[in-house]
């Protein structure tokens, strides 16, 4: 008998935590208010207060939404893999951040809810950004997330060892040839070396690189990979050079590089404006910001860093709710708090002249000026189409490690890798 | 009179001396419980841990092989069935094949540096005599306690070219730093000396603990017999530890590729193109990070299969110089 007994309580305790289970995650009951999750990679140390006041404020002005936000340690890779397992067992988080180089592959594998559906309705919402920026978050036309965190490539720079080489500390290069000549004149002068342009496990670089030189990654029809042009070998041997020829640019892991430069045994590091407050913190010298560097004359291009919204909410309720959401984070005010708390830039430029918020922010971080600069010459970090994007991306990164090394021209290796890349492109 | 050897009884000298265990005479099955059935109670026992093995070893094994026969992502609507084209792709894959080499290379590597370098400082460790052999043993096993991704870090600021703790003893000695990380034939290095100096440890305490296990007579009859310190390694050591050598042999050579996943995540992501890659990231490289499920799974099976063989063969062929019950 007693063992009877305990074996009801256990089904009536089982069938309480199942009913509590189902009873938080069920979506949208009526009369109810509708959780949804929200994935993002903001730690402590990279605005995740930042997010945490935003959705306060979110909810205290939409009583019928909630939002549990969940940061995701491992970066955009680590989140959206945990994202798939998610979607693997029928549990999407409704809003996630995605990593502008993972749009190709978000867009076409990943099943979503396009951010295109709310165009029509929300037309104002979208008339207020800049095509540019729109354009982050768009494939074939289509906007499938909606750009939201926003970085651009910057020269840090050690002005004490600009100084002490005689250099002018307040003036960063402002070409690629300038970047050699400086190098030069710091190897002379103190023995360290002049520049590291970040090479951690993505293609940013090799990006800003072709970019910035007219070139392009992908055919406009998208059928072909291009940076098999004489741009783009250009561009990327600019870097080679800086590493084997001109011995001005040691090739290093990003980890290494940052901590060279960290330790002032290198003059300027490229990277991205996200890693300010790292550098700031951690740098025992003058630290000071330039813009990219141009090739020559030609106008500025940048591969824009960050990451757009998507939405993969599979219940219309939560889908709107959603969107109700990705709206307010883009209200000035709410952008204000995520400048200030990630220092990303503001993917609306208008936010950054409000006098109340963001305008007197910048004046009082002037080192954040040579990425706000930047924010018009954005372009897309392009990531390639068809299941085999991803695949095609690694095929870049191996081709950056190959150029570096020097056993062959940048001409020679990158032919031979779009070969490759456009046997993987859907036809 | 003759004693049976087996019961140590006074018996019948016209009886035949048997040797071993008596015959036991053929007994009629037992009827266990009401009916004739045997108890169902050990297979309920052993429930648990079957469900448990069933559930995450042997159905993700059978998965595994059936995903490979698809072009899938894990959650894309698409999934194509492509039957043995994931297969047939790995024959031409250089990166799969150069996996395979460092892999071996690794395996190799480990055998030497963590089998027999181990086995001999645990000989030499046993020598120490006082309270200083209890400090050896423990700065020798230390490395083992920490995580294999402490440990990544840690070997990541020491192969720091510029900053780096080898660099800066390198220059002192008159030298200058490598970029072990970055460079195509020393990459795969730098992930095995991680790899090889967190083993090392563990092996060394199994073959610590299987010398103490040799009964000291027999070390001492040899000894008393002339024989000289070789000697009495080769043929009384080091036949008696010979079951602890398979399981080292077995564990390192079976965890090798499986161990250098870490270091390769955290130190090179199987660069500079590649040219440290192993089979123990290229799973994760396919899988999780350029999502081709498929190929990846067809990887793991392919190394599944081969690690089989291996053991089986391995397991055959060790097991005969193995004297157990020392």
């Amino acid at each position: 008998m007693k063992r009877g007994a305990w074996h009801w309580r256990l089904m009536v305790l089982s069938a309480i935590m199942w009913t509590l289970t189902l009873g938080t995650t069920s979506p949208g009951l009526a009369g109810e208010a509708i959780t949804i999750d929200y994935w993002h990679i903001n730690s402590e140390s990279f605005g995740g207060n930042a997010v945490k006041e935003i959705i306060k404020r979110f909810e205290a002005a939409n009583p019928g939404i909630k939002v549990a936000e969940k940061y995701q340690p491992a970066g955009y890779t680590g989140l959206i893999q945990q994202a798939q397992v998610a979607m693997a067992g029928k549990r999407p988080p409704a809003v996630v951040q995605m990593s502008y180089n993972l749009l190709a592959y978000a867009s076409e594998a990943l099943p979503h809810y396009p951010i295109e559906n709310f165009k029509q309705k929300d037309a104002a919402f979208f008339a207020t950004f800049p095509a540019n920026i729109l354009s982050l978050g768009q494939l074939k036309g289509v906007q499938h997330g909606m750009p939201y965190g926003l970085s651009t490539p910057v020269f840090f720079y050690n002005a004490d060892l600009f100084k002490q080489s005689g250099l002018n500390p307040d003036q960063g290069p402002a070409t690629w040839a300038d970047v050699v000549t400086m190098s030069q004149a710091i190897k002379a002068k103190t023995g360290k070396y002049g520049t590291y342009l970040q090479n951690p496990n993505d293609d940013w670089m090799f990006q800003q690189m072709v970019l910035g030189n007219g070139g392009e990654m992908l055919s406009a029809d998208g059928k072909r990979v291009a940076f098999d042009s004489p741009q783009a070998a250009e561009g990327l041997q600019v870097w080679a050079d800086l590493t084997n020829k001109h011995k001005a640019n040691p090739n290093l892991t990003r980890d290494e590089g940052e901590n060279n430069f960290i330790a002032g045994q290198i003059a300027m590091y490229a990277t991205t404006i996200a890693k300010l407050d790292h550098l700031k913190k951690n740098a025992k010298f003058t630290l000071r910001t330039a813009p990219l560097p141009r090739f020559g004359t030609k106008p500025q291009r940048v591969a824009g860093g960050g990451n757009a919204l998507f939405i993969l909410a599979t219940n219309p309720d939560q889908q709107r709710a959603a969107w109700e959401f990705i709206k307010f984070l883009h209200r000035p005010e709410s952008i204000a708090t995520w400048v200030q708390g990630t220092g990303y830039m503001p993917p609306l430029m208008s936010a950054a002249e409000d006098p109340k918020t963001l305008k007197p922010f910048f004046q009082a971080n002037p080192l954040m000026k040579a990425s706000l600069d930047s924010v018009p010459a954005v372009t897309l970090w392009q990531s390639f189409p068809g299941t085999n994007g991803l695949e095609i991306t690694k095929l870049v990164i191996n081709a950056t490690q190959e150029i570096l090394a020097g056993q062959r021209t940048a001409d020679m290796i990158l032919k031979e890798v779009a070969a490759k890349a456009n046997g993987l492109l859907p036809k | 009179m003759v004693l049976s050897l087996d019961h140590g009884r006074p018996m019948d000298t016209n009886a035949e001396v048997r040797v071993g265990p008596t015959p036991t005479p053929p007994q009629r099955r037992q009827k266990v419980g009401r009916g004739a059935r045997p108890s169902p109670l050990p297979y309920l026992y052993l429930l648990p841990a079957a469900l448990g093995l069933g559930l995450f070893v042997y159905w993700p094994l059978v998965d595994t092989v059936g995903l490979s026969l698809y072009e899938w992502n894990l959650v894309s609507p698409v999934k194509q069935f492509v039957g043995l084209a994931n297969y047939r792709a790995l024959l031409s894959d250089q990166g799969f094949w150069i996996s395979v080499v460092n892999t071996l290379l690794a395996i190799v590597a480990m055998c030497v540096t963590t089998i027999a370098a181990p086995l001999a400082v645990a000989v030499a460790a046993l020598r120490v005599r006082g309270a200083m052999r209890f400090v050896y043993r423990g700065i020798i096993f230390s490395p083992t306690v920490i995580s294999m991704a402490i440990a990544a870090l840690i070997w990541l600021w020491m192969y720091n070219p510029m900053q780096g703790l080898i660099a800066k003893a390198l220059r002192l000695l008159g030298g200058q730093g490598f970029a072990w990380l970055t460079h195509p034939q020393l990459a795969i290095w730098a992930i095995i000396i991680v790899t090889a100096w967190k083993t090392f440890g563990y092996n060394f305490v199994i073959f610590v603990a299987g010398l103490l296990a040799i009964p000291q007579e027999l070390v001492e009859a040899a000894r008393i017999d002339g024989a000289n310190e070789w000697h009495t390694f080769r043929h009384v050591t080091w036949p008696l530890l010979a079951p602890t050598t398979l399981f080292v042999v077995l564990t390192t050579l079976m965890l090798s590729p499986q161990y250098l996943f870490i270091p390769t995540q955290i130190l090179t992501q199987g660069g500079p193109n590649r040219a440290s890659n192993n089979l123990g990231y290229i799973i994760w490289e396919q899988g999780f990070e350029v999502f081709r499920v498929g190929h990846a799974s067809a990887i793991a099976v392919v190394i599944f299969v081969a690690f089989l063989v291996f053991s089986v063969m391995h397991f055959r062929l060790l097991e005969r110089g193995v004297h157990y019950g020392a």
